[in-house]
């Protein structure tokens, strides 16, 4: 039941760390420490970084402007609601959660000390890190804290993480214990806990928290915000890590154009850059004074098949479509080789992903058989794609192209991002999406349950169901997950996924900049981890 | 433009037969411009027509690594998806050329449409057409186009009736001063007071009169036409399939890897510039000649 820093994932429910932990395990080779990380973890954690970097102790001062993509005028600088991936970095410098997922996908404490669940997993009690202050100076108090999660619980708010708390009542669920001490009463019991208020979105503000003037206990303090331009953070002197910040300054800068971003980092206007787009990989790779930074990731791109509209409502279509993939050829062509093959189910990460199951392979034969059986020959499908993210349009005409193999004709109709996301979004019948990397509990109540805010395929199966509500009430790992791989096993049959890879993410610095290590956790440069970044004189 | 007015037989009393044109073109071809202007687009043309015969795969087969400039076997290596783009080249120029040379038709015979009507009415038909193209005037072809396919789901008729909708008005307005300086001569008197219809002298009369300006419209609007079809089909707007192959979309696909790749772009970008150069000095002989001729009558 009970974690510590020094056992990492071995039980996986109560938190409890201490500062330097994250220094400590610096020094060595991140993910080292792991004692049983998945295969996805450690497989390629000593490849994810090329070209030369700086190294030796750290040097203080100096600025980082960074280059990140997409961004506009509905730019956003809440803490609860960021939307765009630069919405996201910015959470990242100002906020911070009670606990967060670290580059290796460990829970670790951040605004809290220690996190721990009685028996049923019913009450959580959080621990204030000692001394912690906001930027304006005042202590990080319980009261702040409950205020904290009653403004994501607010409807009015529309707050990213106000679903994945749903078993918390704003008003009777949390009591101040003592003056570092929050205690949490569930209206269930949920093994969900602890990754629901470990998400980037759910950083803790002050009970008179005003996006206005945002103040939060992250490493940099806010200097100004221009919303689809750029934003200025300060060094924040007091944060709790021993020596970080580093740098004085960071400014994040907006780049909708890809072609924009790289050009500014290979002209030296900024120094490091998120998403290298695919095409370019080669002309930084082959450029010495710049470093790529290449994490592996949960992140899947997945077509998703509605398995309540024709012709997918037929599992052997379901079944046919998913074996109609090449998916080393996806991986090769579409993520131009950055990532790994994937299983049609979701969350490599989890320490219960089930790993057990068969790799699927691309079988025309059986998959043009089972198409026969369901009296689907000469199958014509539309496709819906959208560039939403890097890759997708390139997906889709690829597999549209995988599919001619067993006489499907995939139909593709690409519609604008507004158009994807419009009236219809959530009930394309054959489309795709994104998703971060998440644990398996998390990402099922997010998007595979029928009161999931994003359930694309409409799944909504009585066994899964079952199984999933079984594993969120069990306080033993092991019991849970035997039925966590039970439910991953029946979407692994009959889902209405198709998920062909998890993908790299492939970030780029100035071999200036030293301290951004590989992470796991789906968010670009070390999950904007600018904190322990320093400039090399 | 109205000096680009052909002969009119100053003076006779019928009409002069509409057996110019014929002059009219081989004249043009006299000039090395016309000349030199033909070749590149028979040759542009040709490629885009002849192509997808003798393309050696499949425009959709994917058969290398993506964005690979050197690939053993394929002469300009793949694209963005691992495709041969000497393929997709191929097979990627007809779509523009049976767009624009739709929309030119349309464009230039909606626009000589309303002139013939407005340019040969003297009364309020001839303000109110007029007026109206005026304000569509005012829009840039391209943003009027963007306008109505943000409207209209995009298709290949959306693109034709939208880019030809950019035409129309341009068109109008040149063969409108055309119209009118015909509509005053006497064959026209004549003819009107022989109690001919109006529509039969506008199209008895009139149009075989004006196929001088008629020409270098329909040449200059053909090569506004390649312009916009291909620059729609880079927004990806032009109607078709996203893994068909075109001119216009592969400069799109592969313009983020034009420093690793670049020949999906080079190629498809060399070929409409040809073309647009080409019809351009098709365009421009025709019209010397037609100004030529003009000058000879006019002295």
């Amino acid at each position: 039941m009970q974690v510590n820093d020094r056992r990492p994932r071995t039980a996986g429910m109560a938190v409890r760390g201490r500062p330097r932990r994250r220094d400590v395990l610096r020094g060595m080779a991140v993910g080292t420490g792991a004692l049983a990380a998945p295969a996805w973890l450690t497989a390629c954690s000593d490849e994810s970084t090329s070209g030369p970097t700086a190294s030796g102790e750290p040097q203080r001062g100096g600025t980082i402007r960074m280059g990140g993509a997409g961004g506009g005028a509905t730019d956003s600088i809440d803490a609860h609601k960021p939307v765009t991936k630069l919405d996201i970095a910015r959470v990242h410098q100002l906020y911070e959660p009670l606990l967060i997922r670290d580059a290796t996908f460990e829970l670790v404490p951040m605004a809290a000390e220690s996190v721990e669940p009685n028996k049923e997993l019913t009450v959580w009690t959080a621990r204030i890190r000692e001394g912690l202050t906001f930027h304006d100076g005042r202590p990080v108090r319980p009261e702040d804290v409950i205020a904290t999660y009653q403004r994501i619980l607010d409807p009015k708010t529309t707050a990213s993480g106000a679903q994945l708390l749903s078993f918390l009542d704003p008003a009777n669920g949390m009591r101040k214990v003592d003056s570092r001490t929050v205690e949490f009463q569930l209206e269930r019991p949920s093994a969900l806990f602890l990754d629901a208020i470990s998400e980037y979105f759910q950083g803790i503000v002050p009970e008179d928290y005003d996006p206005k003037n945002p103040i939060g206990s992250g490493p940099f303090a806010y200097e100004s915000f221009d919303p689809g331009e750029q934003s200025v953070f300060t060094r924040n002197d007091e944060y709790w890590r021993e020596g970080e910040p580093y740098i004085d300054e960071l400014v994040i800068i907006d780049f909708p154009d890809d072609t924009a971003r790289v050009n500014a980092l290979l002209g030296g206007q900024v120094e490091a850059i998120e998403s290298v787009p695919y095409g370019q990989i080669s002309t930084v790779e082959n450029n010495g004074d710049f470093t790529l930074l290449t994490s592996e990731s949960g992140n899947w791109n997945p077509f998703t098949m509605r398995v309540d509209a024709e012709p997918f409502s037929d599992v052997r279509v379901r079944q046919a479509m998913r074996l109609l993939v090449d998916r080393q050829q996806m991986i090769d062509v579409v993520l131009v080789g950055n990532g790994a093959i994937a299983n049609d189910i979701y969350c490599p990460g989890d320490p219960c992903y089930n790993d057990s199951l068969p790799q699927r392979e691309q079988d025309i034969d059986q998959a043009r058989s089972l198409l026969a059986q369901a009296g689907q020959e000469g199958l014509q499908v539309q496709l819906t794609t959208s560039p939403v993210a890097q890759g997708i349009v390139e997906a889709a005409t690829v597999f549209a192209e995988q599919a001619r193999a067993a006489g499907v004709d995939v139909q593709l109709n690409k519609v604008d991002t507004g158009v994807f996301y419009g009236d219809d979004y959530l009930s394309w019948p054959f489309a795709q999406d994104f998703w971060g990397t998440r644990s398996f509990l998390a990402q099922v109540a997010q998007g595979s349950l029928p009161g999931s805010p994003f359930n694309e395929t409409h799944w909504e199966d009585p066994e899964f169901i079952d199984l999933v509500e079984a594993a969120e009430r069990e306080p033993d790992q092991n019991k849970r997950c035997t039925l966590i791989q039970d439910a991953q096993e029946i979407e692994y049959d009959s889902g209405g996924h198709i998920i062909w890879g998890f993908i790299n993410l492939v970030d780029a610095h100035s071999t200036s900049v030293a301290g951004l290590e590989p992470n796991v956790a789906g968010h670009a440069l070390d999950r904007y981890g600018f904190r322990h970044a320093w400039l090399a004189s | 433009m109205s000096a680009l007015v052909p002969p009119a037989g100053d003076g006779g009393v019928t009409a002069p037969v509409a057996g110019q044109t014929p002059g009219l073109l081989r004249r043009s071809l006299a000039t090395g411009r016309t000349r030199a202007g033909l070749a590149i687009t028979m040759l542009v043309v040709a490629v885009a027509v002849v192509g997808p015969f003798v393309a050696p795969g499949g425009e959709t087969a994917i058969v290398g690594p993506p964005n690979a400039s050197e690939v053993p076997g394929l002469l300009f290596g793949t694209d963005v998806t691992g495709r041969d783009v000497w393929t997709r080249f191929l097979h990627g120029g007809i779509s523009v050329l049976w767009l624009s040379a739709l929309c030119t038709l349309v464009g230039v015979g909606a626009g000589l449409l309303i002139a013939l009507l407005a340019g040969y009415s003297r009364t309020w038909v001839d303000e109110i057409l007029m007026r109206t193209t005026d304000v569509f005037l005012a829009f840039p072809a391209i943003v009027l186009a963007l306008l109505f396919l943000a409207i209209f789901q995009p298709s290949a008729w959306t693109v034709i009736l939208t880019v030809a909708l950019g035409h129309a008005p341009r068109v109008a307005r040149v063969m409108r001063s055309a119209v009118l300086d015909v509509a005053g001569r006497d064959y026209v008197r004549s003819a009107e007071s022989m109690g001919l219809r109006r529509w039969s002298i506008r199209l008895g009369d009139l149009l075989p009169n004006v196929t001088g300006p008629l020409m270098v419209e329909c040449g200059l609007r053909l090569t506004y036409s390649i312009g916009l079809v291909a620059g729609l089909g880079f927004l990806g707007l032009s109607g078709l399939a996203i893994d068909q192959a075109d001119w216009g979309l592969m400069i799109n696909e592969g313009r983020t890897a034009f420093t690793v790749q670049p020949w999906p772009v080079l190629l498809p970008v060399t070929a409409i510039g040809l073309l647009t150069v080409g019809t351009n000095l098709i365009a421009d002989g025709i019209a010397r000649a037609a100004a030529g001729t003009d000058r000879e009558v006019g002295e």
